[in-house]
């Protein structure tokens, strides 16, 4: 059985309008990638659009989260041997033909993660003021953790290599995976390289970001980020 | 029995009440063992300041405060403090469970379609 080394991981929460379109582009434009939508406990028809599209669906019987959801794509992605997962949104937000470029450096063995970056080169995307100063923000916080610049902190636009797969099956923040997972992996001593990607506006669906979590969100963050630099700190005490 | 107010009276009967509902709800079954310890250590701890006049006014005096009634509201509230966090701890673990079980049950099911033949392999999806 030929078989591709790579998984696009699509969480999904009732993206019934624009997820059929996302699978049937990541199909068009990158056919050498197997696919996988982690349904995370929709009310739509979600699950019913990818399988009626062959492809396999993770169903969470109830919402668990977007980190969560990520988090059963790696587990599948493991067991089943693949040696890449990519973290696509459902949404048409990302540019599949971005992906072999965001492959490429996780392949060649230059990082464990490469990250699908709005703001490596001008890519057109604007972010609200708000959402943009929460960006900068987290930016600064990753960088005082590890020293390393990571322009788009809040792209859920990556790959990762099987070894960071591995240590996310472990530790992995259940509903944002973003600056605390960075950290805790960047503090583990994984690489990360940043890689142009488009973002497009969204089309149909909702974000998992949404209005109450807004509040939620920079507090859950800084907290989970200040534990990923404690935990990894006593890791490395007990090595 | 020398009671220094009728709030310590109200205070010590509630508090006695609550003994008794609590072990209740242990013998129907309705709350576990392992919960109940913290409602009876609280409530009997209580109902003896409310009962215990000389006890009550030592407590009150070890401690500096003021008012008798404060030192029972003291304990009271302490007591409610450690349960909530107690039940924190216990609904955060619940939640980790709950995610294990319910994505447990996604590769399951998802073992079962491809058992069944729906939906097909990685791979082969596109063949």
């Amino acid at each position: 059985m030929a078989r591709s080394d790579v998984l696009v991981i699509v969480p999904a929460l009732d993206e019934e309008e624009s997820l059929g379109a996302t699978l049937d582009e990541v199909r068009t434009v990158a056919p050498w990638a197997d696919l996988l939508v982690v349904d995370d406990g929709s009310q739509d028809r979600t699950s019913q659009v990818a399988r009626a599209r062959g492809v396999p669906v993770l169903r969470h019987a109830v919402n668990l989260g977007v980190g969560a959801a990520l988090q059963s794509g790696f587990r599948y992605a493991l067991e089943a041997g693949y040696a890449i997962g990519v973290q696509h949104d459902a949404d048409r937000q990302h540019d599949p033909r971005d992906l072999e470029a965001l492959v490429a450096p996780v392949r060649d063995g230059r990082c464990d993660v490469s990250i699908g970056s709005r703001y490596v080169t001008r890519t057109g995307y604007r972010a609200p003021l708000f959402r943009r100063l929460g960006m900068l923000w987290f930016a600064a916080v990753v960088h005082g953790a590890l020293g390393q610049r990571i322009a788009d902190t809040t792209s859920g636009f990556r790959a990762y290599g099987r070894r960071a797969m591995e240590a996310g099956l472990e530790d992995f923040p259940r509903d944002f995976p973003d600056a605390p997972l960075l950290i805790a992996l960047g503090r583990r001593g994984f690489r990360f390289v940043e890689v142009p990607a488009q973002m497009r506006e969204r089309e149909a669906g909702r974000s998992f970001y949404t209005v109450g979590k807004s509040l939620y969100y920079p507090y859950k963050n800084m907290l989970a980020s200040l534990m990923a630099m404690l935990r990894a700190h006593d890791g490395e005490r007990r090595s | 029995m020398e009671f220094l107010s009728r709030a310590q009276v109200i205070t010590a009967v509630a508090a006695t009440m609550l003994v008794f509902i609590v072990l209740d709800l242990v013998r129907r079954r309705r709350l576990s063992e392992e919960y109940s310890l913290l409602w009876v250590a609280s409530t009997v701890v209580v109902a003896v300041l409310g009962f215990s006049t000389p006890l009550l006014q030592a407590i009150t005096h070890a401690l500096g405060i003021l008012y008798e009634a404060s030192t029972v509201f003291f304990f009271g509230l302490g007591f409610a403090t450690a349960m909530l966090l107690f039940l924190s701890v216990k609904l955060s673990r619940l939640g980790q469970d709950h995610l294990t079980l319910t994505r447990e049950l996604a590769f399951l099911r998802l073992e079962l379609e491809r058992l069944r033949g729906n939906p097909p392999t990685p791979g082969q999806e596109s063949a």
